[in-house]
This record gives C-alpha cells, structure tokens and sequence, in this order.
C-alpha cells in the first residue's frame, strides 16, 4: 500500500483524509503542529472504518519525519480567508508556513510528489518550486479540478441533470480572472451553450468565479474544506494509481500558453511521476486574452513574493 | 427496496444481473423459459454476495407472475442466429418471443418501466410499445450506452488517457446506421477533433460501429455480452435513483429530428418515470440526414413485420 500524508490537519486536510480513505487509495499520515489534533482526527476516521468497510491506515502524528516514505504530500497548511479577503491577502502569512513545511519534506520525503492547496495557490506553488528546487513536474496544486467540481454542479442544478454527466475546464490563476470557456463546459458531450441562453451562461460563469467567497461569507468563521478535499484525493488517487487523469491543476510553465517562468492553472495528464504533460488547448484569440490577464494578477502576487525574499535576505 | 426483473436469463441478462446487484439498485428477478436457467444463475449469483458484500436478493424462476410489482423490466430475451438461418427467419422468431414477453409485462407489471436490450432493437422496442400499450416514455432501448461506451475505451486506448475523462454521444441504430459525432465525443470537454486528426477518427468511429462483430470474431461461439450487460444496468440505476443523467438511449420520436412515430437512438434525460425528456441536438443537414436514414432503416423492418402480420 502506498503512503500519502497530509499536512495540515485542518477542514481541508481532515477532509482530504477522509476521502483517500473512502476511495482506498493509500495509508494515510496526518500532520499537524497542533500536538493532538491530527492523532484525534485520524482515530476518529479509524473509528468510523469498521462501519465504511476501508482498512487503510489513516495515523495522526506532530512529527514531520512520519512523512517518511511518502509517494505523495499533501499541503493544507495556513490560514484560510476570512469574509471580505481575498486570497492574494493571505500570502504574508501563508509563505512561512510554506517555507517551514517544504524544509521537512526536502529533509524526509524529497522525491514524493507535492499537491499544494495554502493559497494563494498559484504563486506558493511557484514559490516551492523556485524557492526550494522541486522538479516542476513533481509540484502542483488544487485549482481548477475545485473550480470545474463547482460550475458542473452549478450546471447540474441550472438544467436539472445528473452532475456525474458535465465537464468543465477552468484556466488560468485561482482568482476572480479564473478562465471559463464555455464551448468546454458540457453535459454529456453537448456544450452547455446549446442548452442555455447565454445569459444563463454568463451567470453560472459569474457564480463560479465567487464560489469560494459565496461559502466564506456563508460560514463566516471559515472557508471551503469538502470540495476542495474531493479534489486533491481525485488528484492523489489519479498519481497513485497512474491512471492518466486530465485535471486542471497550477502547473509551471515553459512557454506552453505563451507564458514562461509562473504557475498557472492548465489541464494536465497526471500519472505516477507527476505532471506527464501538460495539454494545450487551441485557444480562441478572447480565450487567450483572458489568459494573459489572469496570468497578469498571479504575476503580480509573485512580484510581491520576490519582495518577500529579498526582505528575509536582506 | 425496488424491483427489477430480467426477462432472458443468457449472458446479458445474467450479467445485468450481476451489475445491478454490484451496485444494491433493487432486487433482482430473473425469468426464463428454458427450466433451471434463471434459477442456476440467481443462486450462483446470490453466493457470491457474502463475498461482495451486497444484500440485495436474487432470484431465477420460469413464472412470469414472479415480476408483478417490478419498478423496472429488462428484456433480453431472443434468440442468436443459428447456421441456415435467414435474417427474416430470426427476426420473425424474436418478433413472437418480444409479443408473448410483452404480453406477459402488461398483465402482471403494468406500472413498470421497460428497458429493451434484445435485437433489433429499434423494432423491438415498436413492438413492446405497440403489444404493452404502455406510456410513449416507459419504454426505451439500450443501443447507445453500449455503442458510447466502446468509443470512449477505444479513445482512452489511443490517447493513453483514463477512460473515466472520455464522453461520447453515438447516435442512431446499432451497427452499420450508428451515427457518431466526433464533436460531441470529448476528453475531459474537449472535443475529440481537437485532439486526434480526422483520419484516426475515422478509424475508431470504424472500430465502434463494428465492435459486436470483433467480439464475435474472437468468441467464435458468443456474442458481447459485459458491455452490454453494463450499459442496461447503467440505464436501469438511473431510473430507480432518478437520476436524470442524459445518456443515448432508443426513444419513441414525435416529431423530434423530424422522425414520426419510430424508436431511433438519441440523448434523452433518464428518471424515475422513463424518458423524462428527449434532448434535441443542433445537428447539421448531413448529420440529420444520417439519423432518418437509419430511422428509414428500422421502418423497413416494421413494415415486414407488419407483412407478416405479426404487428
């Protein structure tokens, strides 16, 4: 059995451990600072197995060496946003975070693969990858598999359908200037475009870009933790089980897309070794247009990233 | 818990069977004439589940009585070409089998929703309508599910992609006037002409339309029968968890692509009462055309039937 560890034993890591769990896709390590908190989330999910029929393991623990022998960590780390936030704003305080974990991975699990969820999602992942020397085919993040899971149930819901039967890709930085091409989101095979007018259309666009902010100003006291878990244990089980999955994730660009040195959202064939390649859609010219200026906001945050270092140096 | 019963104890719908328990949809009936079949592949079946784990139960017998109350029915009944057979030969042997099942379903399930899995479907799928005298939308005809999900593993084969990223919507009858359409068969959303030159297209569109026969090919003394037995019980889960997935199933068109009164396959929305609605496609002239070719194709067959005064 192959071992996954999470680190981050938060609504977000907690949920990505219960659904590796359910899926049986790995032995499960729950990290966590907080001395108690992941040992008791990971008894209370090994309290519930018996029940669900899984026989993974799923061990909580406050020391980073558990992550030993990993094949994929998790990073669900850091603050979350707080009504009226937007992601960029949590990056001062999320980069420490960052940078203290990846130091213990380098330390025990150098050659696992990274899916990264502390956001700012796009820059952190940049900021691994440049910052610590991860193989940029080794480090991604959760972006688009959350905001596709969002807008196909909100098609679902618009056409009255089975969400099991749409698709989407989402492009682009994880922020309001998320990329949504229509013509690719569908019900089975059929663009939602012949199905919806397209101010219909425009208003699931609309829901999906603020679908994150549309729970944080629900709860109030936090954000997201079940959709966003769905997504990394889809991703954990597509590299585990090598099963060549297109999921859109924040992946390090060499050109592809017209854009080099960033981490953007893209779609990409995840296998056992990672990112094994990143697709390139045939962009229309307004498509490509709402790239660059999404691309522009995450370069941006990365700016303020460089910054950032060069303080600490300094 | 619901009720389905299979109509047809062969492979298919032993298979079907198999399926629907797998996935604890409903219990399960199986019937058939031939004496100790369905009972034999019930028991066989129901000794698996400790091992599985489902505690739905399944059942075999010969009586017909034994399917009242059933939510859904699945006929697979029908007899393969045997040598010296005609096509007309055959046809007029599953005609009587579908007339005296149908017979049967009207008197002891009259609520029930039908999925029709034997050959040729389209008819088949006539004359169940036709002897039931059941609801336009109760009944519908498993060809499309089967015909889509051989494209989409065929596609995942080449681009060496998952095949649970692949969707595919195949059109029309089974087999020879099966209408696929390329720019609806998607990768995660994106449509294949984007991702595989028209050529290789050509290719798997070829390979689909003749994937009974490869089956047949290898098995030399059977048909298909897992896939098959795979997309009846996909049909039948979204009519008892109403799940309103739109999949290509054989539905009776009024109208619709301009087909009157025939079962021809395209998309329709399936839940808890049947065809709940038909989806119309935006299809260019050649791609309508190819639909009432094959719709053409299955009138031809009614009207013999209709010469032999079967119907």
């Amino acid at each position: 059995m192959e071992k996954v560890t999470i680190i981050g034993a938060g609504n977000v890591g907690t949920a990505a451990a219960f659904y590796l769990a359910e899926k049986r896709v790995a032995d499960i390590m729950l990290i966590d600072v907080e001395e108690g908190r992941s040992r008791g989330k990971a008894l209370d999910l090994m309290e519930a197995a018996p029940i669900r029929g899984y026989d993974v393991q799923v061990e909580g623990s406050d020391d980073f060496k558990d992550m030993t022998g990993s094949k994929v960590v998790v990073i669900a780390a850091g603050i979350v946003r707080k009504p009226e936030m937007m992601r960029q704003d949590l990056l001062e305080h999320n980069i420490k975070i960052v940078d203290d974990i990846i130091e213990k991975v380098k330390e025990f699990a150098p050659k696992s693969i990274l899916i990264n969820l502390t956001e700012p999602v796009d820059t952190l992942t940049y900021y691994v990858i440049k910052k610590w020397g991860f193989d940029e085919k080794r480090v991604m993040g959760v972006s688009g598999a959350l905001d596709s899971s969002r807008l196909r149930e909100f098609i679902a819901q618009e056409l009255d359908v089975s969400s099991v039967d749409t698709t989407a890709i989402i492009i682009g930085g994880h922020h309001d200037y998320m990329v949504i091409p229509p013509r690719y989101a569908r019900v089975e095979g059929i663009p939602i475009t012949e199905l919806l007018p397209p101010e219909r259309v425009e208003k699931l666009i609309d829901r999906t870009r603020k679908a994150g902010s549309e729970i944080v100003d629900s709860l109030k006291t936090g954000s997201a933790s079940n959709a966003p878990g769905a997504a990394v244990a889809d991703m954990v089980e597509a590299i585990v089980r090598d099963s060549k999955r297109i999921v859109c994730t924040p992946a390090f660009l060499n050109g592809e897309y017209g854009h080099k040195d960033i981490c953007l959202g893209v779609p990409v064939l995840l296998s056992k070794k990672g990112i094994e390649k990143v697709i390139e859609l045939d962009l229309t010219l307004a498509e490509k247009e709402a790239f660059d200026k999404s691309a522009a906001v995450v370069k941006n945050t990365i700016r303020l990233l460089d910054l950032e270092t060069e303080k600490k140096e300094g | 818990m619901k009720k389905v019963t299979i109509i047809g104890s062969g492979n298919v719908g032993a298979s079907s069977a198999l399926y629907i328990s797998e996935k604890r949809l409903a219990d399960v009936v199986l019937i058939d004439v031939v004496e100790g079949l369905a009972h034999g592949r019930a028991l066989d079946s129901v000794e698996a589940a400790p091992i599985r784990r489902y505690d739905t139960r399944i059942t075999g017998t010969t009586d017909f009585s034994a399917m009242a109350d059933s939510d859904v029915i699945v006929v697979t009944a029908g007899k393969p070409r045997t040598p010296g057979m005609s096509r007309d030969d055959l046809l007029q042997v599953n005609a009587k089998i579908m007339i005296s099942v149908s017979k049967e379903i009207a008197r002891y399930a009259p609520n029930a929703i039908l999925v029709i899995v034997s050959n040729p479907l389209d008819v088949m799928c006539y004359t169940a309508l036709k002897v039931t005298g059941f609801a336009l939308k109760r009944v519908v005809g498993m060809a499309g599910v089967l015909d889509s999900t051989r494209f989409r593993y065929f596609l995942a084969d080449k681009l060496g992609v998952s095949v649970a990223d692949t969707c595919a919507l195949v059109l029309g009858g089974h087999g020879d006037s099966m209408v696929p359409l390329p720019r609806y068969a998607t990768v995660c959303g994106v449509p294949i002409p984007e991702l595989l030159p028209k050529d290789t297209i050509d290719k798997l569109i070829e390979r689909t339309r003749k994937g009974g026969a490869e089956i047949v090919s290898y098995l030399k003394t059977g048909s298909a029968f897992w896939a098959p037995a795979a997309a009846a019980a996909e049909m039948v889960e979204c009519v008892i968890r109403d799940k309103m997935r739109i999949l290509p199933c054989s539905a009776y068109l009024r109208g619709e692509y301009g087909i009157e009164g025939l079962f021809v396959g395209i998309p329709v929305k399936l839940g808890k009462n049947g065809v709940e609605e038909i989806i119309e496609l935006a299809l260019s002239t050649e791609e309508t055309e190819a639909l009432q070719n094959s719709a053409a194709g299955v009138k031809a067959v009614i009207e013999k039937l209709e010469d032999m005064q079967l119907l």
